[in-house]
Order: C-alpha cells, then sequence, then structure tokens
C-alpha cells in the first residue's frame, strides 16, 4: 500500500503536541503564571533551568507553553465538536424536512458562509464575553454551516441506496435509521472535516487571542504569548519563537492529518467504483 | 443562459437579505444599553433615557431593523460612537488601505501559484513538485502574525528594506507606497498562495491528460506553445474562480495583518469597533464587507462563466 | 523509392506486461497500407510508437524506427518534434477532446503551419479553408470561426483531417477513421483518402478493425493478433490467399451483399488475450480451429520474397 506521507506527518506532529498537552498535567517545570521579575528575558539555554527561556514576567516559557495548549486544544477541538454537533442535528433536520423548514436552515446556513472566517468571530466575540467560552461558541457557530452542509448532501446522496430504503421498508423509525445506517456512512467524510476544521479552528483561535479578543490572562495562549511579545519582539526575538512553532505545529498536524485522510477515502472511493 | 445569470442574483440577494439578519440581530443581543455606552458613566439616567429615545431604541426590534436596512439601502450607515463621524465616511479613508494589500497580495500569490503550479504538474513528482505542495502546506499552517513579526524585525529593522509600519497612499508617492505595502502584502499572499497552487496543478495534471495534449504533441510545437496555449487555457476554469473567492476572503480577513504593519485600513476598524463595543460601525463594517463578498463572488462565477465558451453555450438553451 | 516507414522489431511493454511483440512493418512510399486487427491487438500502439507519441507509462524498443526517412531511435527530441510536425500527419479514432474545446478552430488548425513552414497566419488561413473545402466542406470561412463542440462527429473528424494535410506531410496515420462516422459520411472520408494517395503520392496507415473497408482501399497490409503481426503483405495477395486461420476467419465475416436473411453473422468466438503476450508459442492457439500440438511451444515464420508475403504459423 502506497504510503501516505501526510497522514503520516500529520499523525506525527498531533502526537507532539498531544505529549505536550498530557505533560501539562503530569509535569510544569514551573508555574506558567509565576513571575520572577529578576530572571526575566533569560534566553533560551538546554543547559540551564528554563530550556526555553523566559519572557518579560520572568515567567518559564517551556511552562507556558504547555499550559498554553490545554486552552488552544480547548477550544480548537471542543468548537470544532460543538460545531459539528450542531452541524449534523442542522444538517439532518434540513434533509428531512419539508420544503419549508429545509429552505430556512439551508439559507441560513448561506449567509453564514457568505461571512468572511474572522470577521463572523470577531462579531460573534463581541456579543459573548471574551475568554474561553466566548471563543468556543465564536467558533463553533463559524464550523456549522460547513459540516450542516456536508451532512445534507450525504444524506440526499445515500437515501437512494439499497440498505436504507430496506431500513425504512421494515418499519424502522426515522431516528434508528440516521443512527444505525447513516451515520456509519458519512463517518470517514466527517472524520475527515473534523480533523481539517480543527486546523482552522486552532489558527482562528490563536488570532483572535492575538488580537486580544479570545483566551485572557491568566490563562495562557499561544496567540496570547506571541501579542505579549511584540513589544520586546525587536530586542528579543526568542521570545516568539516557541508559540509560533507550537501553533504551526499543531495546524500542520491537523491540516495534514485531514489531507491524508482525504487522500485514503478518494483512494478508496475510486477503486470502489 | 440570461435564466442562469438571473438566478445568481437571486440566490445572491437572498443571501444579503440573510447575512442582514444576522448581522443585525446578533449585536442587538449584547448586554448593556448603548445609550449607557456611549454617554459613559457621568450620565444621569434622564440623559440616558432621552438618547436611548432619538436612537429608536424603545421601538419593537424588527421596527428597528427595517429602519436600519432603509438606512442602509440609502449608503447611511449611521455614525459611530467611538469616532464620531459618520461609518461611511470611516469606511472610504480606511478602503484604499485594505484594498491596496489584497489586491497587491492577490497579485503575488498569483504570480507565485501559477508558475509553480504549473512547472509541477508539468513535472510531476519531481524535486520541484515535491518543493512546491511543501511550499502549500506550510503556507496554510504559518500564522500571519508570527510571519508578519519575523518579517518586521529581519527586512525592516535588521536590513532596513522596507518600513515596519505606515501607509503611504498611492498618489503621495508610488515607490513610497509599494514599499509601505509590501510586506503586508506578502504575509497575506503566504496563507493563500497553498490552495491556489494546489488547484493550479490538479487543474493542469488534468487538462495534461486530455487528448488535446497528444495534438499539440503531434504537430510539434514548442514546449511554451503547447504549456501555455493549450495546457494552461484547459485548466483555468476552477483556478480562476477560486481566485475571485480568495480575493474575497482576503479583503474581510486583513485584520492581523493591519494590526502587525499598523495599517490604517478596514481591519483595524473593526478591531476597534469589537474593542469598544461600537454596535452602529461595527453592523454598518459588517454589511459592508460581507456584501463586497458576496458580489465579487457573484462577478466572478458570471465572469468565469462567459470565459468558458462551453458552459456558456451549455448554458444558453436557458 | 525510398520506404516511407520502416519498423523493425518493435517491443512495447508497460511494466512486466508484454503488448507488442516482435513487430515489423515496411510501408512504400505512396502506398496505403491497412493495419487490421480487434480491439486490444495494439495497432494503435504500434502506430504511436512511430511517431513517439506513446503515454508515459509505456517502454519500448525497436531495432529500427525510420519514419518518413529519419531515424526515429537517432534523433534528439528536438528534431523528432520537428520532424513529425513538419512531415507526418495523425488522425486520431474520433475523440471529443482532440480539438480544443476552448479554441475556435481558426485558431488550432494552423498553428503547425505556421511554426513550421514560416508562414504568416493569412496564408495559414488561405490554405485551411483550401483544405477544409478539399474535404467537403462547403462554407469553410464559417466552420473556422466555430468551436469544436459546435460541430458534429463527422464534421469534426474532417477538421483533423484538413488539420493533419496542412504541412504537405508525407506520411499520415489514420487511426479507426472511419469509426463513428454514418457510412455516407464514412465513404466520403475513405474516397478522400484515396483521392491525396493518388494525387499527392502521401503515404497512408490506416488502421481498421474493419476489414471490408481494409480490402477496399489498401496497397498492403498487415494483420495484428494480441500485439504481434501474424500476416501481412500485398492486399491482393493476402486476400486471394490467405495463410493465417486468424485472417481466414476474419475473410469469412466480412459481412457482404450476398448473405441471406436467415444466416447468422459468422462470428470468432473467444477474446483476446491480455497477459502472456510474450509467449514462445502460438497466441491464436485457443481461438484457432487448425490448432496442432506442435503450436504451443513454436510458431514458424514464413517469408515468401517474391510476393512480399509474411505469416507466421505452422501450417503450409
Amino acid at each position: 500500500m502506497r504510503k501516505n506521507l501526510s497522514l503520516i506527518i500529520g499523525i506525527v506532529l498531533v502526537l507532539i503536541i498531544i505529549t505536550v498537552w498530557v505533560m501539562s498535567f503530569v509535569f510544569m517545570p514551573y508555574n506558567p503564571n509565576e513571575m520572577n521579575i529578576p530572571n526575566k528575558f533569560l534566553k533560551p539555554d538546554l543547559q540551564s533551568e528554563h530550556i526555553l527561556g523566559t519572557d518579560n514576567f520572568g515567567r518559564d516559557i517551556l511552562s507556558r507553553i504547555m499550559y498554553g495548549s490545554r486552552n488552544v486544544l480547548l477550544v480548537g477541538i471542543g468548537s470544532v465538536t460543538l460545531g459539528t454537533v450542531l452541524g449534523i442535528v442542522l444538517g439532518a433536520v434540513a434533509a428531512m424536512a419539508k420544503r419549508f423548514a429545509n429552505t430556512i436552515i439551508m439559507r441560513i446556513m448561506d449567509g453564514l458562509m457568505a461571512f468572511p472566517g474572522i470577521l463572523l468571530a470577531m462579531m460573534l466575540v463581541t456579543v459573548v464575553e471574551r475568554g474561553i467560552q466566548g471563543s468556543i461558541i465564536a467558533i463553533s457557530i463559524f464550523m456549522v454551516p460547513v459540516f450542516s452542509r456536508l451532512v445534507y448532501s450525504m444524506i440526499l446522496d445515500t437515501e437512494n441506496l439499497l440498505f436504507i430504503k430496506a431500513a425504512k421498508s421494515y418499519g424502522s423509525t426515522k431516528s434508528q435509521i440516521f443512527f444505525r445506517h447513516y451515520i456509519p456512512a458519512m463517518l470517514p467524510r466527517l472524520i475527515t472535516q473534523f480533523s481539517s476544521a480543527i486546523g482552522s479552528a486552532v489558527m482562528i483561535e490563536t488570532s483572535l487571542s492575538f488580537l486580544g479578543l479570545g483566551i485572557q490572562p491568566p490563562f495562557a495562549s499561544w496567540g496570547l504569548m506571541l501579542s505579549e511579545s511584540r513589544q520586546f519582539f525587536l530586542v528579543y526575538p526568542y521570545l516568539a519563537v516557541a508559540p509560533g512553532i507550537a501553533i504551526i505545529i499543531t495546524v500542520l498536524g491537523f491540516n495534514l492529518i485531514g489531507d491524508g485522510l482525504n487522500d485514503i477515502l478518494i483512494n478508496r472511493r475510486s477503486h470502489n467504483e | 443562459m440570461l435564466s442562469y445569470v438571473l438566478n445568481r442574483f437571486k440566490s445572491a440577494i437572498v443571501v444579503l437579505f440573510v447575512v442582514s439578519i444576522i448581522t443585525f440581530f446578533v449585536l442587538m443581543i449584547i448586554p448593556g444599553n448603548p445609550a449607557e455606552l456611549i454617554l459613559g458613566t457621568d450620565a444621569t439616567p434622564e440623559m440616558i433615557e432621552d438618547l436611548h429615545v432619538a436612537m429608536g431604541l424603545d421601538r419593537p426590534l424588527y421596527q428597528q431593523y427595517l429602519s436600519w436596512l432603509l438606512d442602509l439601502f440609502k449608503l447611511n450607515m449611521g455614525k459611530s460612537y467611538v469616532y464620531g463621524e459618520s461609518v461611511k465616511t470611516l469606511i472610504a479613508r480606511s478602503l484604499p488601505v485594505t484594498i491596496s494589500i489584497s489586491v497587491f497580495a492577490m497579485a503575488i500569490a498569483v504570480f507565485i501559484a501559477f508558475f509553480f503550479g504549473m512547472i509541477s504538474a508539468i513535472k510531476k513528482n519531481s524535486i520541484i513538485d515535491y518543493f512546491s505542495r511543501s511550499i502549500m502546506q506550510l503556507g496554510a499552517a504559518i500564522p500571519s502574525f508570527w510571519i508578519g513579526m519575523v518579517f518586521i524585525v529581519y527586512f525592516g529593522v535588521k536590513l532596513k528594506l522596507f518600513p515596519v509600519s505606515g501607509f503611504v497612499p498611492i498618489n503621495q508617492n508610488f515607490i513610497k507606497f509599494i514599499n509601505s505595502i509590501f510586506l503586508p502584502s506578502v504575509v497575506l499572499a503566504i496563507g493563500e498562495v497553498g490552495t491556489l497552487l494546489r488547484i493550479i496543478r490538479s487543474s493542469m495534471l488534468d487538462s495534461l491528460k486530455q487528448d488535446y495534449m497528444d495534438m499539440a504533441k503531434v504537430k510539434g510545437l514548442g514546449a511554451g506553445k503547447i504549456y501555455i496555449k493549450y495546457a494552461l487555457r484547459g485548466a483555468l476554469t476552477a483556478p480562476l474562480t477560486i481566485i475571485g473567492m480568495q480575493f474575497a476572503k482576503l479583503a474581510g480577513g486583513t485584520v492581523v495583518v493591519e494590526t502587525i504593519f499598523a495599517l490604517p485600513g478596514l481591519g483595524r476598524l473593526v478591531l476597534t469597533a469589537v474593542e469598544h463595543r461600537d454596535i452602529v460601525l461595527l453592523q454598518g463594517l459588517v454589511m459592508f464587507i460581507t456584501s463586497t463578498v458576496i458580489i465579487i463572488t457573484l462577478i466572478v462565477d458570471i465572469l468565469v462563466m462567459f470565459l468558458n465558451p462551453r458552459i456558456k453555450s451549455f448554458h444558453q438553451g436557458e | 523509392m525510398s520506404d516511407t516507414v520502416v519498423l523493425n522489431n518493435l517491443h512495447i511493454k508497460d511494466g512486466d506486461n508484454t503488448l507488442v511483440n516482435k513487430t515489423s512493418i515496411v510501408i512504400e512510399q505512396g502506398e496505403i497500407y491497412g493495419l487490421v486487427g480487434e480491439s486490444g491487438s495494439g495497432k494503435t500502439l504500434t502506430a504511436k510508437a512511430i511517431i513517439d507519441l506513446l503515454p508515459e507509462g509505456l517502454n519500448y524498443t525497436a531495432d529500427k524506427i525510420i519514419t518518413a526517412g529519419k531515424n526515429m531511435l537517432i534523433a534528439s527530441s528536438d528534431e523528432k518534434r520537428e520532424h513529425i510536425g513538419k512531415n507526418i500527419g495523425y488522425i486520431p479514432q474520433n475523440t471529443v477532446f482532440y480539438l480544443h474545446p476552448m479554441i475556435k478552430i481558426k485558431n488550432q488548425i494552423g498553428d503547425g503551419y505556421i511554426y513550421h513552414m514560416n508562414k504568416s497566419r493569412k496564408e495559414a488561413m488561405e490554405k485551411a479553408e483550401v483544405l477544409l473545402k478539399k474535404v467537403g466542406f462547403e462554407n469553410p470561412k464559417t466552420v473556422l470561426n466555430y468551436y469544436p463542440w459546435q460541430l458534429s462527429g463527422g464534421m469534426r473528424q474532417r477538421c483533423n483531417i484538413a488539420m493533419a494535410l496542412m504541412n504537405d506531410p508525407k506520411l499520415i496515420i489514420a487511426d479507426e477513421p472511419t469509426t463513428a462516422l454514418d457510412s455516407t459520411v464514412q465513404r466520403q472520408v475513405m474516397e478522400l483518402f484515396g483521392a491525396i494517395n493518388k494525387e499527392l503520392k502521401i503515404s497512408i496507415l490506416l488502421i481498421s478493425h474493419d476489414l471490408g473497408l481494409i480490402k477496399h482501399y489498401s496497397h498492403s497490409l498487415a494483420v495484428m493478433y494480441a500485439g504481434q503481426i501474424v500476416e501481412s503483405g500485398y492486399s491482393k495477395t493476402v486476400f486471394n490467399n490467405p495463410k493465417h486461420p486468424y485472417t481466414q476467419l476474419l475473410i469469412e465475416i466480412i459481412p457482404s451483399l450476398k448473405i441471406k436473411k436467415s444466416e447468422p453473422l459468422a462470428e470468432i468466438p473467444g477474446f483476446v488475450q491480455e497477459k502472456g503476450r510474450d509467449a514462445d508459442g502460438c497466441l491464436f492457439i485457443k481461438r484457432c480451429p487448425k490448432a496442432m500440438d506442435i503450436c504451443k511451444e513454436y510458431v514458424a515464420e514464413h517469408m515468401d520474397d517474391m510476393q512480399d508475403h509474411y505469416y507466421r504459423c505452422n501450417l503450409e
């Protein structure tokens, strides 16, 4: 079988981030919020106590990266999950509903998709309280249309498949059909989309935090770390390296997994035809 | 064909309508009293009440929506409470900045994407191909703010090649203008190149498989003719559509870059509006930007249809 | 008079799988050479090998490939490209996308002419009009302004022919030029080929599975089966005295007006094999009514120098 390079690299990268995440609960070298002014602006040094250095408040950067991973992943995965579930529900309802409800739902989805991503997120963040919850809600709403459309079209496509007709013929209820038949059929594509969506979600979250609209202190986020480093960037460029790389690894990882899965799906489908 | 165009118009209008509803009602949910926010903390309850009525905030929501919508048609977007100027003026002032970097960014992205996309397809699986595909992936994963900062430090400060902030209008000094938008446009382009390159590469690969490539080869034409006149021409439909969409998306997503490079564009206006909860400004901005996106997408779709004579004829019977 | 095409011992492989084996063809100047066989017999691949048009995945070797006077095996890519563009006209099976759908006829029919013959666009359009008239269009100017999808299959095929003639080629390769055309147009096209062969002395490699067509129009022919040539020679000779059982069967099944209504049309049961084409024994063995035991391992080759009649069979 042809080795799927994207998938492998993607999984490796995501595993790195997950390791960091797990470590943040098990062992953090320092308290991420503990300020230690005399020790500020220490350069990264593999030999020293602060492997990645310290920031302008003397806080250990490695610990902050680990701590930040919690929230970034929470928002990234949480918002996509929420968006997916809502999307599936709406898509299914739209597919199985009558003309009127169907049109209204799909038109709203069209409307939501017309907003450029960041703009929608910023607009929603204005309304909710800024912070972790706010980001999750804002980003999840952004994700809903994509998933609802996907589910909607997949349901319509598979409606005519034999096993669905068979199930209908022996009288299963609508929800039974849905859970036992439709969902397994849609799972591969949903998972692919899910993974790519996490990549986008993390990107949006870090952008929001960077702008000050997302995760707020005392919590940490890589985007927040980057914006905090801006003032000192000219003198201490190393401050931005770690959070930047963390973001790149995470987004790249999830995107590559999504792409890799997509390749497999396409190949499998063309074999089946 | 006319009926196809009309249909697209119809859906665009419906979407615009939905967008306006979403924009208006979402922003009305904000906790707190707008009048109170505007007047600040030393306002008396009577002043607040007066302003409340004066702004029409005591009317039922749907009435407020309708009057807002009607005002929109008259191109009146209200007055920003943060700036004290009309939203229209603010937008007009910031628009040139955002347009400049969007257009320049698209130009850079298109150039790079076509160049590498075509070569990748023609020399499939070569080193250049792998290189291009890696760029594709990286570009999408690199946060624009990060690379923006890196550029500023490296090109702006260390090498002193470009200014680190500020915008110079095009009519003031052309060279300085290009200088001031160069870095931000490159940063924006990095985000877009990936997708475009992928589409161009895959369209070219499809086109190269077609029978007319045999024809070009058998006629013994030179490489340039073969690849540009025949292969590329058959591969343009998808890329052009995507370019249109990306351009529209760019126009709405310049916030971060404008913030880093201190460019007074639409994105920064949005940020200010969000930070200060300036509803009026925000509503106007969001409507403006999103409408522009929808209209540009519509125009691109229709243009692409004209460009491909076969699709045009396909719809001609309608 | 030198030969237009000399092909000696062509092998075409797709990875490990042999598609065409030990194929040799000689086309004399000014003759119409038919290449006959069922689909999958390797006729198109052989023709494409002669003009270096094989798809990328396939490998081919040959002792000699001389096309329109040029040794294709030692020529550089650029030389080959120029030689083919100037001297060869290729008319494919009637595929829909051979002419570029987004380009008007006038903008694609003449570019080879302008490039190789150093002509101006005006001269190219003039010549195109002349040729389009020759292939039977009454209004060449209108046709030039059309897109390919505005024309019918037969009209497109005629445009392909006109395009192939632009550079006054020495050799034309016509691959199933009449399939998918209705019979009147078929006739027109074949008469046209006959005419240009007679008048302009252009050699034509005519590929078809229709033996009746080949019988009527070709001077020489070769019969291919499963990637090999089983019989070849002057058409008259081969039709008068077919030596290979496959050829004999093919000739039998040519529909003729004399068939009575109640008689079923004959057919050869079985189908052409895809794999194992490099075996030593005869590949026709499973379908051959006259097969012998020895045919499994060995096939004799016979060449009658006087008549130029070649066949591969253990029968005499």
